[in-house]
């Protein structure tokens, strides 16, 4: 009988993935682009150099778990949905892990953001399933760029000295005293939700820097967003940093990444043919 | 008590104190229906009678009481949107009961969605492959795409040729043989793909039809042969959603097991399933016999869809034939969503037709009886006064006006303008009406989705950044599609006018539009002198410098060629012994950095569209019309951009390629086609504005207020029927002669029961127009407007949905956070992101570790057993 030891091979892990890009395209999901077709596999494959004894342990994988029945401050019904994976032990302690495809930095200065959810996950695994927890943690699934370089490269020593540094797995306080807090907060996007609040954040928010990520809201979150070109705060942003009507123009124009990114975005496209051809 | 406490202690099944929980008090029916779990099920279900909730409890139940895993569990719907609200709402009970039971579920590996999607699902995994290897879908053409492609000149050759017919002469004669009118070869080619879909959900195979009496159809059975050729012999397999179907019962039947995979297939909508499903539901139900259906005979709208409502009527005795035992029929009709005057109306309606058969029974299921369960009595029902068109329209806005003011309905979007057809006279003239009293109207598929007022200025604005194809000696439908590419362009211009950095910014567009063109020009004659091969390997080593030194090359270009980044790409292609071919990197030398959804997105920037974003917005009255037309068209782009140009480089622009393809080819024919009347609406409606929507879209939905804007359809058999009805004699159908006119019936029944609080019907009466008989007889008993009392009708409440919204914390809560406009543009408007990878991304990263882990504990497990 084959152990389960040599059950996972790289090949074993490119045919689950391969299987999941098949079943996406066939839900119709659009077709990524093979560069972060590429950054998505190496993601998977590094998960598993990197935290083997951790996968190797997961008992329950995607937990749904549910918060049911909740009422937000406007008398609304609601339900609360997250899912984690848990690890519980021959001993029997058992963690609960968030899997993220984030960056680890970024999680390791908004771990408050982050403690808050694993709290409300916490809750409703000890308290409504009646389950043992001993600890939480976030594993950041984002691989660092010198990972990704030594792959680039194809190498394996750069990999090794690469993956030792990496510290995917971020451990997270857990503490039930403030999940009424957290429900209440939920409560109230619920509110805002269905009271049609849409305001989007402040031109000074924009300039802001966010934590962990070295940039300003602008980039970090309104440059992946296409919703930005019609954005009053962000019109404003982009007008800050423009002194005259033609900069500003210049600005939107080359609004799309500096050469690297626009380089990476158009190689990784060159070879998609369209399904309906040219004709 | 915890329920966990009361689960041990208590014999009553535990989704009866789920009941309590989510406030459901079921009636007796509804009752039995949850709680039936052994054998086939018949479930008639009047209109407003809780059909969802019946199929989510009952799901539910299956799974707590009766131990069948969720992934034994079949169940389709009509729509995509129904299956998310049962999705959803499955999520809602099954997640309450497993935070109590600790048993958890996985809703994911549930067979949940529609036919077709489901078939999709089938044709690739492994349960249904005769060797369990995994199967390979075939790519799929929606509606669109199958017109497009057998609209395209080098199909439509084909299969002229294999019916032996003249290109000259051939439009005219299959338009006379299959209804069309004239020489259109869009009538030809839409109504030969309505044949070729009818034979396929029939399930009739070409050499099974006796066509040696019959030339003409022998003609269209052979195009339909030679269509089939044609899919198949594309590089990818195609295929299309009628043929989708055959193909899963072809899988269904090869495999021995296929049969017992599901312990329950459960079908909701059943009144409009064809032979072809019939065949896949009553295969998958075979071993089990587990089959339930549910859906209302009286609502069958989809015949013209090969939908055969005697699948559901006959639906007890097909049991018997099939599966060998008779169904539990429970019929469902207390109705729970309009006031008894209303109910009781359209029941007087179905009753001016006669269902008998004339060798006794009935072509209706008749166990229903439809009951109200609401009490409010008084008039719910009302008519305008008989009068000509525009009397009645003035009326009517005056009413509707007033129901606004006086805060009977809490938004403009509760009430609801239904029409047989939207490209009648009649809309336009209510339309009018109503925007004359100062009301906004949200109409996209009145007449052609491009006319409206954001189609048109967006696509101008395209026109002049890309240019535009002339127009061509055509008179008729071409005609008037150049007369809007015109007037499109017209506006554009109107808009970059009046905004100097607008008209800018398409100067810079359009220069790099010509650049990247000439550029490739350059390129392509280099590479012509030198005598290189467009589809061999690039060597950069002979023709890197070459390239970039080609005279008269934009820096860019230039500078593309030259990329560090590029040339690591091409370095490691060659390393890979699979080297660039060279065509390609004349398409990154030529390509531009926005692809046509980026252009899209950043015209927005612009204060004539900026500005339909701010309405939208806005929490005190919104007017989201606007908005969801741009989300239309972001989605109209991208299904564009991705079939057809995925990247805007220099061989795309040569020859005005381009602009050929997008405005000559793809515009063109979402202008024929119509946006179909069929299509799914868009549910909920946008804030700020009254609907209008056709009979077929409004099915499945409920309003506050109806207005019926035109009581008229003239009976009329379809062509496609007679061809068929030798075709399937002795399959039990309805007489030809009475179909046009049961259909007729159905129809107003599904826009009368779409009424909770009031119902309003147009009553005209002058030369020329006129109102169905079956409403002359009703309106006599019913009040006119001006004898109405508007304080009568009940405010509107908030909706209540089968099941209380779940949020995700990451989707919903976490997203909202980081940019509550971005939510609601993306989440709530459902724009198509033009770069949506990390989203996508996720999902492909989340869904293989999970695998992943499964493959991992599934290993534990069995090692577990064998120590």
């Amino acid at each position: 009988m084959k152990s389960p030891k040599n059950m996972v091979t790289p090949e074993a892990i490119d045919e689950l993935f391969d299987r999941n890009l098949q079943d996406l395209e066939a839900e119709g999901t659009r077709a990524l682009s093979p560069h972060i077709r590429d950054l998505a596999r190496l993601q998977v494959k590094m998960y598993w150099r990197r935290l083997e004894q951790l996968a190797r342990q997961v008992t329950d994988t995607e937990v749904r778990l549910q918060l049911p029945a909740q009422k937000s401050p406007a008398g609304r019904t609601f339900g609360i949905e997250g899912i984690v994976d848990i690890v519980r032990e021959a001993d029997g302690t058992t963690t609960m892990y968030d899997i993220k495809t984030h960056d680890s930095a970024y999680v390791r200065e908004n771990r408050q953001q982050y403690a808050e959810q694993l709290n409300v996950y916490a809750h409703i695994w000890q308290e409504l399933r009646k389950e043992r927890l001993d600890a939480t943690a976030v594993i950041c699934t984002t691989v660092p760029k010198d990972v990704e370089e030594a792959a680039r490269r194809n190498d394996e020593a750069a990999m090794v000295r690469a993956l030792e540094k990496w510290d995917p797995v971020i451990p997270i306080d857990f503490d039930a005293g403030g999940v009424k807090a957290t429900v209440a907060k939920f409560g109230a996007v619920v509110d805002r939700i269905e009271g049609h609040d849409f305001t989007p954040p402040t031109h000074a928010d924009l300039k802001a820097r966010v934590a962990g990520a070295r940039t300003r809201f602008a980039v970090y979150v309104c440059r992946n967003c296409d919703a930005r070109y019609s954005c009053r705060s962000y019109q404003q942003y982009a007008k800050g940093s423009a002194a005259t009507q033609e900069s500003l123009l210049k600005t939107y124009l080359a609004d799309l990444g500096d050469d690297d990114l626009r380089d990476d975005i158009g190689i990784a496209a060159l070879e998609i043919e369209p399904p309906l051809g040219t004709g | 008590m915890s329920l966990r406490a009361e689960v041990a202690q208590s014999p009553k099944p535990i989704v009866e104190r789920l009941w309590k929980r989510f406030d459901f008090k079921p009636n007796e029916s509804q009752r039995e229906a949850i709680l039936h779990s052994e054998g086939p099920l018949f479930l008639p279900a009047g209109p407003g009678s809780g059909k969802t909730r019946v199929l989510l409890w009952r799901v539910t139940n299956l799974v707590l009481t009766h131990e069948v895993d969720l992934k034994e569990i079949y169940l389709s719907t009509f729509t995509e949107k129904a299956a998310l609200q049962l999705r959803e709402g499955l999520r809602t009970f099954l997640g309450a009961a497993s935070e109590e039971t600790g048993r958890p579920f996985d809703l994911a590996r549930m067979y949940i969605g529609t036919v077709h999607s489901l078939c999709q699902r089938m044709l690739i995994e492994r349960d249904f492959q005769p060797n369990r290897t995994r199967g390979r879908a075939p790519a799929l053409l929606d509606d669109l795409d199958q017109y497009l492609f057998v609209n395209k000149s080098a199909t439509w050759a084909r299969l002229l040729q294999a019916a032996g017919l003249e290109p000259s002469t051939a439009h005219g004669i299959l338009n006379a043989y299959l209804g069309g009118r004239g020489q259109s070869k869009h009538a030809a080619a839409s109504s030969t793909i309505a044949f070729f879909n009818r034979l396929s959900e029939e399930c009739i195979e070409p050499a099974a039809i006796d066509v040696s009496s019959d030339p003409e159809l022998e003609r269209v059975v052979k195009m339909y042969g030679e269509y089939r050729a044609q899919l198949a012999a594309s590089g990818t397999r195609l295929t299309d959603f009628s043929l989708l179907q055959q193909e899963a019962l072809a899988v269904l039947e090869r495999g021995a097991h296929t049969g017992e995979v599901f312990r329950h297939v459960i079908i909701d909508e059943y009144q409009d399933t064809n032979t072809a499903q019939e065949r896949i539901f009553f295969r998958l139900a075979s071993k089990h016999r587990n089959i339930c259906v549910v859906g209302d005979d009286d609502q069958a709208l989809y015949r013209f869809r090969g939908a055969t409502v005697e699948n559901f009527v006959r639906f007890p005795e097909r049991c018997r034939k099939h599966l060998g035992v008779a169904p539990r029929e429970i019929p469902l009709d207390t109705n729970y969503r309009s006031r008894p005057d209303v109910v009781e109306f359209y029941g007087r309606f179905l009753n001016q037709c006669d269902w008998k058969r004339p060798k006794g029974g009935s072509y209706r299921v008749e166990s229903k009886k439809i009951r109200p369960h609401r009490k409010e009595r008084g008039a719910a029902v009302v008519s305008s006064a008989a009068a000509p068109p525009e009397a009645v329209a003035a009326e009517i806005a005056a009413l509707v006006k007033k129901l606004i003011r006086t805060k009977r309905v809490a938004d403009p979007n509760q009430i609801a303008f239904l029409y047989p057809s939207l490209k009648s006279e009649q809309v336009h003239r209510m339309m009018d009406a109503l925007e004359a009293k100062g009301l906004r109207v949200y109409a996209p598929r009145a007449g052609s989705f491009l006319a409206t007022p954001e189609a048109t200025a967006m696509l101008g604005l395209f026109a002049l950044v890309f240019g535009r194809p002339a127009r061509g000696p055509y008179r008729g439908e071409y005609w008037n599609y150049y007369n809007w590419l015109d007037a499109a362009e017209a506006e554009g211009e109107r808009l970059s006018k009046l905004d100097p950095m607008l008209e800018s910014f398409i100067d810079a567009r359009r220069a790099e539009v010509q650049r990247s063109e000439a550029d490739y020009r350059r390129l392509l004659d280099l590479v012509a002198r030198k005598k290189w091969d467009l589809d061999a390997g690039y060597v950069p080593k002979a023709q890197q410098r070459r390239l970039a030194e080609c005279p008269g090359l934009s820096d860019e270009a230039r500078r593309r060629i030259g990329s560090a980044r590029f040339n690591l790409a091409v370095d490691r292609r060659i390393a890979e012994g699979n080297p660039l071919k060279l065509k390609y990197v004349l398409k990154r030398a030529t390509s531009a950095d926005w692809s046509l959804l980026d252009l899209f997105y950043q015209f927005t920037l612009f204060e004539h569209f900026a500005a339909m974003f701010d309405a939208a917005q806005r929490s005190v009255d919104p007017d989201e019309g606007p908005v969801c037309n741009l989300s239309l068209l972001s989605g109209y782009i991208s299904r564009f951009m991705e079939q057809r140009a995925p990247t805007i480089a220099g061989d795309l622009l040569m020859e005005s390629r381009l602009q050929n393809m997008f405005f000559g080819s793809y515009l063109y024919a979402l202008h024929l086609r119509g946006e179909s009347e069929y299509e799914d609406a868009e549910d909920p409606f946008p804030k700020g504005r009254i609907p209008f929507l056709t009979i077929h879209q409004s099915k499945g939905l409920e309003f506050p207020v109806v207005v019926l804007g035109n009581p008229r359809k003239d009976p009329k058999t379809q062509r496609l029927e007679q061809i068929f009805d030798p075709l399937l004699a002795g399959s039990g159908r309805e007489p030809l002669a009475r179909m046009a006119e049961f259909d007729m019936m159905r129809m107003f029944y599904v826009a009368l029961s779409r009424a909770k609080n009031l119902l309003v019907i147009a009553n005209f009466r002058s030369r020329g127009n006129r109102i169905n008989p079956q409403f002359n007889a009703l309106l006599g008993n019913v009040p006119e407007i001006s004898a109405f009392d508007t304080a009568s009708v009940p405010t509107a409440a908030i909706e209540s949905e089968a099941a209380p919204k779940v949020y995700s914390y990451t989707g919903d809560f976490l997203a909202y956070q980081r940019c509550p406009r971005q939510y609601l543009i993306f989440r709530k408007f459902d724009f198509v992101p033009s770069r949506s990878q990390t989203m996508v991304f996720g999902t492909l990263v989340h869904r293989t570790l999970d695998d992943l882990h499964q493959l991992l504990i599934g290993a534990r497990h069995s090692t577990a057993q064998t120590q």
